[in-house]
C-alpha cells in the first residue's frame, strides 16, 4: 500500500464495515417495530441502538463513498456517488450504491426532522429501508472482487440470512398479534378475574 | 343556598335514567349568603331558551356590531381599557374576554385545573381554521354534574361554547356527549337555531361509553372520525386537534362559567371561593346514609358542610382517578386543590363519595380497579400489562385466609412502574386510586388475611357500567 492506493483500500474497507453496521441497524429497526428485546437491555435501549449505530453506519458509509471519489485509482466524479449509473468505472454496480446512498439519505432526513412530520409519511419514507439494504448488499457483492469468493462472501450470505431471518420473525410476530381491542381483554382473562363476566380458559373448559 | 340534586341510590347506568327530582337542601351550608346557585337555576327544572335569557339576559357577544365576522378588523377600538376590570361591560374587544378569565383566575372543571385563559390565548395565536369542542362526555360513571348542568342549565353552556368560540376565532364547534345524554341540550341547540341567536353552527357527536372516552386527545381522535384512543403529546390538541386544525377542549361546566364571567365579570366570580381557586363547582355526592346529590358549592368549603360524615368510614376524592381518605382527615379539608394536595388528594372531576362503614372499602376498591384495569385502551404496555395485575392481585386481597403482604408488595411495586409511562394518565389514575386504597383499607386488608370482613352489606356501592370493551366499534 502506498499513497496513491491508501484511499482505494480505506473505501473497500469501510465499505464492508458499513454494509455490517447496515444489517444491524436493519435488524434492529425490524425489533423496535415489534417492541422486541435485547437480552439484559430495557425497550428504550433497544431504539437507541438502532438509532446511534445507524448514525455510526452513515459515518462509514460518508467515509465509504468520499474516499472512493478521492482515490485516483479509478475515477469516480462525487455526482456518481448520488446520481445512479452515471459513473464509467462498474457503471451498473456503482450505480446500485448510489441508489441506496439515496434512500438512506432521504431515511435520514425524514428521522431528524421527525418531530415536524406527520407520523404516516415518516414510516412511508422509513420502509424505504427495505429496498435500501439489498441494494446495497447488491452493490456491495457486485462491485467488490473480494466479496464474491471466500470468507467475505461467507459474511455477505450471512448478512442476507440473518435479515431474511429477522424479516420473517417480524412478519410471524405482525400476524400472531392480538387486535388492539382484543388485547385488554385477553388480559383479563388471563388473570381471571371474578365480578368482571370473565372466566380463565380453565374455568371455561370446565363448563 | 347551596344547590342539590337528588338521585336515587346507584343505578347501573344512571344518565339516561335519573330522575332528578329537585329539591332545595336548605339553609345548612355557609355558602348560602354569597349568592348560590350561580350555574343552575333555582327553579331546578330545565330551563327553556326564553327562560335563560329572562334569567341571564341576552348572549354578551364583545363583537357586536359585526355579526358572524369574527375577523381581526373591525374590533381594535377600545384598547384604552384593558387594564381596567370596571370597564368590562363596556369593552367591544374580543380578546377581552381572555383577559377577563384570567382576571377571574378561572380553571378547567373537566379534572385538570388547568388555567382556562392560558388554553384560549393558545389557540386564539393560532392562525387560520381553529375548532372548539364542549366536552359533556363525563365518562366518570359515578360523576354525573354535566348531565345535570346540561339538562338544568343547557343554554348557559352553549352560550359559553359561542362567547369561547367568539374569543378564540373558531368557525367550527362541536358538543361532544354522554351515550345516554338527556334530550334537553339538543332541543336547546333546536331552540336556538330557530332563534337564530348561535354564530357557530354546532355539530354534536356522542361519545362511546369508554371511561377514556372524555380524554382531549380521544376526543379529538373520535372528533376526527377514528376510534376514541389517547395518543401521544406532543402535538398537544391546541396545536393539532380535531381534523389538524388547533382546537379548544373545554369541559361544559368551564363553559357555563364563562358565559357568566361574560356577564358579570370577574370581581363577581371572584366573590365565591379562595383567592387561588376562585368560584363555584359543581360536585356529585355520595353519602353514606342518604341519595346521592350534584351540588354547586363556593370552592373552599368545608367538605364536613358537604358530605354527610355519619356512618361513612372514607371518601373518595376526585374520581376513580382520585384519592381515599379516610373519613376523620377528610372532613377537616376543604373543597379545594390547596387544602386536599396536603393529603395527596385532588379535586379531579368533583366526586366526593363517601363510603359507608358497613361496606367493603377493599371489595370496592378492587371492583373499580378492575373497571379502570378493563378500561385500558391496550396501546401502551405498562398499562395494558400492569393494570389488569394490579386489579388481579387486589381481588386476590379480598379472598379469606390468603396471605397478603407479598401480593401487597407487588401491586405497590406495579403502581409505582406504570405511573408516568403511558400516552395518557390512565396508569398514573389508577396507580393513584389503588396506592390510596391499600392506605386506607390496610386495617380491612389484615382482616382478610384472618379470613374475616368487616362488610354487613356486600352490595356493590359506587355504579359502574359492566360491559367491557372487546372490539375497534367499542371505541367509536
Amino acid at each position: 500500500m502506498n499513497g496513491t492506493t491508501a484511499f482505494w483500500y480505506a473505501s473497500r474497507a469501510t465499505g464492508i464495515v458499513a454494509l455490517l453496521l447496515l444489517t444491524t441497524v436493519f435488524v434492529l429497526g425490524l425489533l423496535v417495530t415489534r417492541q422486541g428485546r435485547l437480552p439484559g437491555l430495557p425497550r428504550f435501549a433497544v431504539t437507541s441502538l438502532h438509532r446511534n449505530i445507524s448514525l455510526l453506519a452513515v459515518a462509514f458509509v460518508a467515509v465509504h463513498v468520499l474516499t472512493a471519489v478521492l482515490d485516483t485509482y479509478v475515477s469516480i466524479p462525487l455526482t456518481s456517488a448520488v446520481i445512479p449509473f452515471s459513473s464509467g468505472y462498474e457503471r451498473f454496480w456503482l450505480g446500485l450504491g448510489a441508489i441506496s446512498l439515496d434512500l438512506m439519505l432521504a431515511m435520514i432526513v425524514t428521522s431528524l426532522l421527525r418531530g415536524r412530520l406527520n407520523r404516516t409519511l415518516w414510516r412511508a419514507v422509513h420502509l424505504l429501508a427495505y429496498l435500501s439494504w439489498p441494494v446495497a448488499l447488491a452493490h456491495s457483492i457486485g462491485s467488490s472482487r473480494d466479496m464474491q469468493q471466500g470468507w467475505m462472501l461467507v459474511l455477505a450470505v450471512g448478512c442476507a440470512v440473518l435479515v431474511l431471518l429477522a424479516v420473517t420473525w417480524r412478519l410471524v410476530s405482525a400476524a400472531r398479534q392480538l387486535p388492539r381491542a382484543a388485547r385488554v381483554a385477553a388480559m383479563m382473562t388471563k388473570h381471571a378475574m371474578p365480578g368482571t363476566g370473565i372466566k380463565s380458559p380453565r374455568e371455561r373448559a370446565a363448563r | 343556598m347551596t344547590t342539590a340534586v337528588n338521585e336515587p341510590s346507584a343505578a347501573r347506568h344512571p344518565h339516561p335514567t335519573w330522575p332528578y327530582a329537585a329539591h332545595q337542601s336548605g339553609q345548612a351550608h355557609p355558602a348560602t349568603a354569597a349568592g348560590l346557585p350561580r350555574l343552575l337555576p333555582a327553579s331546578q327544572k330545565p330551563e327553556s331558551l326564553r327562560a335563560h335569557l329572562a334569567r341571564l339576559g341576552p348572549v354578551p357577544y364583545r363583537n357586536r356590531g359585526n355579526r358572524g365576522n369574527q375577523g381581526d378588523q373591525g374590533d381594535r377600538s377600545d384598547r384604552g381599557n384593558r387594564s381596567d376590570l370596571s370597564a368590562w361591560t363596556r369593552s367591544t374587544q374580543h380578546a377581552d374576554l381572555i383577559a377577563d378569565l384570567e382576571a377571574a383566575g378561572l380553571t378547567g372543571r373537566g379534572g385538570a385545573a388547568f388555567p382556562v385563559h392560558r388554553k384560549l390565548a393558545a389557540v386564539a395565536k393560532a392562525r387560520g381554521h381553529k375548532v372548539i369542542v364542549a366536552n359533556g362526555a363525563e365518562s366518570e360513571p359515578a360523576s354525573h354534574k354535566d348531565a345535570v348542568l346540561l339538562r338544568l342549565a343547557p343554554n348557559l353552556v352553549l352560550d359559553g361554547l359561542q362567547l369561547a368560540a367568539e374569543a378564540i376565532g373558531a368557525r367550527e364547534a362541536h358538543l361532544y356527549l354522554h351515550q345516554g345524554a338527556n334530550p334537553e341540550i339538543l332541543r336547546a341547540l333546536a331552540e336556538r337555531s330557530a332563534a337564530n341567536l348561535d354564530r357557530v353552527t354546532v355539530t354534536v357527536t356522542k361519545a362511546p361509553p369508554r371511561f377514556l372516552a372524555g380524554q382531549e386527545a380521544a376526543l379529538v381522535n373520535r372528533l376526527s372520525g377514528g376510534p376514541a384512543l389517547p395518543t401521544f403529546t406532543p402535538p398537544r390538541v391546541f396545536e393539532r386537534g380535531v381534523g389538524g386544525a388547533p382546537t379548544l377542549v373545554q369541559n361544559v361546566e368551564t363553559l357555563a362559567h364563562i358565559a357568566l364571567i361574560a356577564r358579570y365579570g370577574p370581581q363577581w366570580f371572584r366573590a365565591l371561593g379562595t383567592h387561588d381557586e376562585p368560584g363555584s363547582m359543581l360536585a356529585t355526592i355520595y353519602h353514606a346514609t342518604d341519595r346521592p346529590e350534584v351540588v354547586e358549592a363556593g370552592i373552599g368549603t368545608p367538605l364536613s358542610t358537604l358530605v354527610k360524615t355519619t356512618g361513612a368510614q372514607a371518601l373518595l376524592v376526585g374520581g376513580f382517578h382520585g384519592t381515599w381518605l379516610p373519613m376523620p382527615l377528610a372532613a377537616q379539608r376543604t373543597l379545594d386543590n390547596k387544602s386536599l394536595s396536603q393529603n395527596g388528594a385532588a379535586l379531579g372531576a368533583g366526586l366526593l363519595a363517601a363510603l359507608p362503614k358497613d361496606r367493603c372499602g377493599l371489595a370496592e376498591a378492587a371492583r373499580i380497579t378492575r373497571y379502570l384495569a378493563a378500561e385500558s385502551a391496550g396501546q401502551c404496555g405498562p398499562c395494558l400489562n400492569g393494570l389488569p395485575r394490579m386489579a388481579a392481585a387486589l381481588t386476590e386481597l379480598t379472598r379469606p385466609h390468603r396471605p397478603s403482604r407479598r401480593t401487597r408488595e407487588d401491586v405497590e411495586r406495579w403502581a409505582g412502574l406504570v405511573t408516568g409511562r403511558g400516552a395518557c394518565s390512565h396508569p398514573d389514575g389508577t396507580a393513584r386510586f389503588v396506592k390510596s386504597a391499600l392506605i386506607v383499607f390496610a386495617a380491612e386488608i389484615a382482616l382478610h388475611e384472618r379470613g374475616m370482613c368487616s362488610a354487613t352489606d356486600h352490595r356493590p356501592f359506587l355504579p359502574l357500567p359492566h360491559r367491557m370493551p372487546t372490539t375497534e366499534e367499542d371505541w367509536t
